[in-house]
């Protein structure tokens, strides 16, 4: 089915992104938080074929740009000596998954050649390496949320639409009142509350839990509804019947119907939440220095002369979209596979 | 009013419809006497409430190996009514007792031992079947709850039971949406077969049927009924089914039993107004089929 | 009537509650705007406690919260610490400016949004209707932030737009002609970006409320009896769609609130936005929470509006 097909797509370009954020510190050249103070705001570093002898090479090298600093990103290259591009070099060791530590890194270059994909920022950083160490903290954001928050959707809308009554009233009205505030004022609200001089990942482990917390509300609707729902079919009345006790009922028979709509939930949920928490970052109020987030890396586009003079700083920005877009196919097409599942 | 329905008793007090039978009968295997619902019901977008009565007064009576039928436009509170002797719902006021026991007072341990003797088959068979679950593990299922027997010893037993109401065991692992809507059906009354009921509500069970699988289903349902000794309540809305296959008859209009006689005697001579409009309806049917035919 | 009183009390309890949250929220700030200066030694504890006292902030949180809903109800929303004035007047002029914003977008974006969706709805399938499915898809991709920067890139390279504020600096000197212009301009790119960021999402609920609709029986009657199709659409059709749609706008006018406060924030126009995001990182309390019962003021409303006009529009719920 074509639908299907869109899926398995998105699917597989997610996995294939995730597993890049996820191998950051193999993928990168460099650590997010190298500074290189000779090569702030240099371009993407150019790749030559030909070395300076003109010589024809399989194997690309850079050129190093002599003094960033005073040509704006576009320096004088250096023609004397081209560093070649090395391929699974030793470099900065970092951790795969906060658990092992690995030297190798996919490609890199000898001091003092400098290879900069993306370009780097104010301080010299590489760009491309925050990217891809950026990723894991926005991503991470967004999952984490997602889930806290559909998970609390479940408890909630379940409880609410199987027991129906004074508890269904009661949770449903809270519920109006999360959806009441705009979200993300709400979400400002909170961060304010939160003390700004904490440890980094304490910011991040509250914005998160926080982010989830009070997204509860859309989800518990929809799963309550399809409990509702899923409470009168007559499977469960049978059920019943047999002498199946509430839990069980709601274990074996009605959660279930409530799969499709939580795993839609969650594809739609956790792009917002990573735009949240790149918000959030984006205006100071995330995660800050020295931890990398997408929005950490679009905050410097907010000055005018980084925004109009060098264009790779928005590279980010444009890198997200296709991201967004496969999330959204995605739920597009998972929506559409679970209207024509549920009869 | 008919002059016999309106004699009355020696308390004074009007002698409701019902059959007459002699003193020296069997003792019902259920009995129903005087249950009555109502429910609450909201108009729309205002908040003032108001009661609708489901069923009224209702007595009635089951029998081993008999099969009570209980007939009446959709509406009239017949699946109320199934529901609340299948003890999934609660009555407002009367009696329902099963061999003398009060099934109405039983505390939760109680109810759930007593559940297995009275069971139900549903009208749509695809949605009383979770559609997620293989043959076996649906016929298993109330097993499985009543924790009876170990996993296999409740396999065994399901794929018997497919046997026994005539699906190939073979198809054990097949999902419902695999099955016709008929052999869903057998799925479901093999089901309620499980955990050997002495009672058996089949609430519009045959409607959603075409001719010949209700044929069927009804053979299937009469050599259960003698092999198993069960006592039926069919619930139908269909007066020609309900002549082939039932012993007594109640008509049910707007919530109260009007009529209850045995069945042929029902068909010979109907008392109640409402009775005799169902019938109508049915020759009508047949007479203006006859004429095309003809 | 009743159905309009009973949805105002609904209102009103929803903001009480909103108030009672925002402010426990902010209560659980260990720590206060007075607490740096506490850490100056050179500023005596005395001193400290004395502002304090004089800002009320030592007394119990029930009493401050009763005192602080008492005064919002008097129209005080308390006292910015930051710039030393009172919250109200400083609220109410971005609120205002918000209100200009978030209004201007919600205009241009329905606009765009009825009249495209109901032409998607008509030619559904056939080739346009792809195109602009494909187009809102991507559009839908592309997250607020970046659409924003977008915009701010397009003035500052281009300078046909300004790239912050809502005046020029010689405003005042301006006749009433050019001071409308000038706002304008200045309006023009955030009140864009707005509508950019929420017409996606619109454009789709309002073409598949319409679809729902023509496929109703009772509009193929209505073109059975030979009623000539745009009587149809506009007389038979859009006024049954215009259910979901009132029910969509009060939806979407929550979604607009947020995405201004970030659009406010980027090209710099002083509305609600900037003013929080200063309050928060200066622990300014008031007018942290001040800003976000105002939001939440004009969630409600926008939704009470909807009600009303829903009321108005549907017979079916005028019938009690």
């Amino acid at each position: 089915m074509k639908r299907q097909k869109k899926l398995v797509g998105a699917l597989l370009l997610l996995t294939a992104f995730q597993s890049l954020i996820l191998f950051a510190g193999f993928f990168a050249p460099y650590d997010f938080a190298a500074q290189d103070r000779e090569q702030p705001f240099a371009a993407p570093t150019a790749l030559h074929f030909i070395d300076p002898h003109g010589n024809v090479h399989f194997r690309p090298c850079v050129r190093n740009v002599e003094d960033s600093r005073q040509s704006a990103g576009a320096g004088r290259a250096d023609s004397g000596h081209c560093f070649p591009v090395h391929f699974f070099v030793h470099g900065t060791p970092y951790k795969i998954a906060g658990l092992f530590v690995s030297h190798v890194h996919l490609f890199g270059v000898e001091v003092p050649g400098h290879i900069f994909v993306m370009g780097s920022d104010a301080y010299g950083r590489d760009q491309f390496s925050r990217f891809l160490f950026g990723g894991q903290i926005s991503m991470l954001a967004g999952l984490i949320a997602a889930i806290l928050s559909v998970s609390m959707g479940m408890i909630v809308g379940g409880i609410a639409g199987f027991y129906g009554g004074w508890v269904d009233e009661l949770l449903m009205r809270g519920g109006e009142l999360f959806l009441a505030l705009p979200w993300l004022y709400l979400l400002f609200a909170v961060r304010a509350a939160l003390p700004l001089h904490i440890s980094q990942w304490e910011v991040f482990l509250l914005l998160v839990s926080v982010m989830g917390l009070i997204g509860w509300a859309r989800p518990a609707r929809l799963i309550r509804g399809v409990v509702l729902s899923a409470k009168q079919r007559n499977f469960v009345v049978a059920a019943r019947g047999f002498g199946a006790s509430d839990m069980y009922l709601l274990r074996r028979h009605v959660l279930p119907q409530t799969y499709g709509v939580m795993v839609t939930q969650m594809t739609l949920l956790i792009p917002l939440y990573v735009l949240a928490e790149v918000t959030l970052t984006f205006l100071g109020l995330g995660v800050g220095e020295p931890m990398p987030s997408w929005g950490s890396l679009l905050s410097s586009l907010q000055q005018y002369y980084v925004l109009s003079s060098y264009w790779w700083m928005f590279l980010p920005a444009l890198l997200l979209i296709p991201l967004f877009l496969v999330f959204y196919t995605a739920a597009d097409a998972l929506q559409e596979i679970h209207k024509t599942v549920t009869l | 009013m008919p002059a016999k329905t309106s004699e009355l008793d020696e308390q004074g007090q009007k002698m409701k419809p019902g059959p007459k039978f002699d003193a020296n009968r069997i003792e019902p295997l259920l009995r129903v006497a005087s249950l009555s619902k109502h429910y609450l019901q909201q108009r729309t977008f205002s908040r003032t409430e108001f009661t609708v009565s489901a069923f009224q007064d209702v007595d009635l009576e089951l029998f081993s190996g008999k099969t009570f039928a209980l007939v009446g436009e959709s509406g009239a509170g017949k699946s109320s009514l199934a529901r609340c002797i299948a003890l999934l719902e609660g009555p407002d006021s009367g009696r329902i007792e099963l061999e003398g026991e009060n099934l109405l007072a039983l505390n939760r341990k109680a109810l759930f031992r007593i559940r297995r003797r009275v069971q139900m088959i549903f009208q749509e068979p695809a949605s009383a079947l979770n559609p997620r679950l293989t043959a076996c593990e649906l016929i298993a299922e109330p097993l499985a709850i009543q924790r009876e027997g170990t996993q296999i010893q409740q396999r065994e037993r399901a794929l018997q039971l497919m046997e026994q109401v005539g699906l190939d065991a073979n198809q054990e692992r097949k999902l419902p949406f695999e099955f016709s809507g008929g052999q869903r059906q057998r799925l479901a009354i093999a089901r309620a077969l499980a955990l050997k009921p002495n009672v058996l509500i089949l609430d519009e069970a045959l409607s959603n049927l075409d001719a010949p699988n209700q044929a069927l289903i009804l053979e299937l349902l009469a050599e259960l009924q003698v092999s198993h000794s069960l006592a039926y309540l069919h619930i139908s809305h269909d007066l020609r089914l309900v002549s082939q296959f039932s012993d007594e008859v109640a008509v049910m209009y707007e919530g109260r039993i009007v009529e209850h006689k045995k069945t042929h005697h029902l068909f010979a001579s109907p008392e109640h107004s409402y009775t005799k409009e169902l019938l109508a309806t049915v020759h009508s049917v047949d007479s203006i089929l006859l004429e095309r035919s003809a | 009537m009743k159905y309009f009183a009973r949805r105002l009390f609904h209102a009103t309890l929803l903001l009480l509650a909103v108030s009672i949250f925002s402010f426990a929220i902010l209560q659980l700030t260990p720590g206060d705007f007075f607490a740096p200066m506490g850490l100056n030694p050179q500023i005596s504890s005395r001193t400290v406690a004395g502002l304090r006292s004089q800002y009320g902030l030592d007394r119990p949180l029930p009493v401050r919260y009763g005192h602080w809903l008492q005064d919002v109800l008097k129209g005080d929303l308390g006292r910015s610490f930051a710039y030393n004035s009172p919250v109200t007047p400083l609220l109410a002029v971005r609120a205002r400016n918000t209100l200009l914003l978030t209004g201007t977008a919600m205009l241009l974006a329905w606009l765009i949004a009825i009249p495209l969706g109901m032409w998607s709805a008509v030619h559904r399938g056939k080739w346009g209707d792809r195109v602009g499915g494909v187009v809102t898809s991507g559009l839908l991709a592309v997250p607020d932030l970046v659409v924003f920067l977008v915009l701010l890139l397009v003035a500052v390279r281009t300078g046909w737009f300004p790239s912050g504020g809502m005046v020029s600096p010689a405003f005042n000197d301006l006749n009433v002609w050019n001071k409308l212009k000038d706002v304008a301009e200045h309006l023009f790119l955030p009140a864009l970006g707005l509508a950019i960021a929420t017409l996606p999402t619109m454009l789709r609920h309002v073409r598949s409320a319409m679809i729902e609709v023509l496929e109703a029986p009772f509009i193929q009657a209505a073109r059975a009896h030979g009623i000539a199709e745009w009587r149809v659409r506009f007389r038979y059709a859009l006024p049954v769609a215009a259910n979901p749609l009132i029910s969509l706008f009060g939806f979407s006018v929550g979604t607009m609130l947020s995405a201004s406060l970030l659009v406010e924030v980027i090209l710099s126009w002083p509305g609600i936005g900037p003013l929080l995001v200063d309050a928060i990182l200066a622990k300014d309390v008031y007018v942290v929470i001040g800003a976000v019962m105002l939001s939440s003021i004009f969630l409600v409303v926008g939704n009470l509006f909807a009600d009303i006009l829903l009321f108005a529009t549907d017979p079916r719920i005028r019938v009690e």
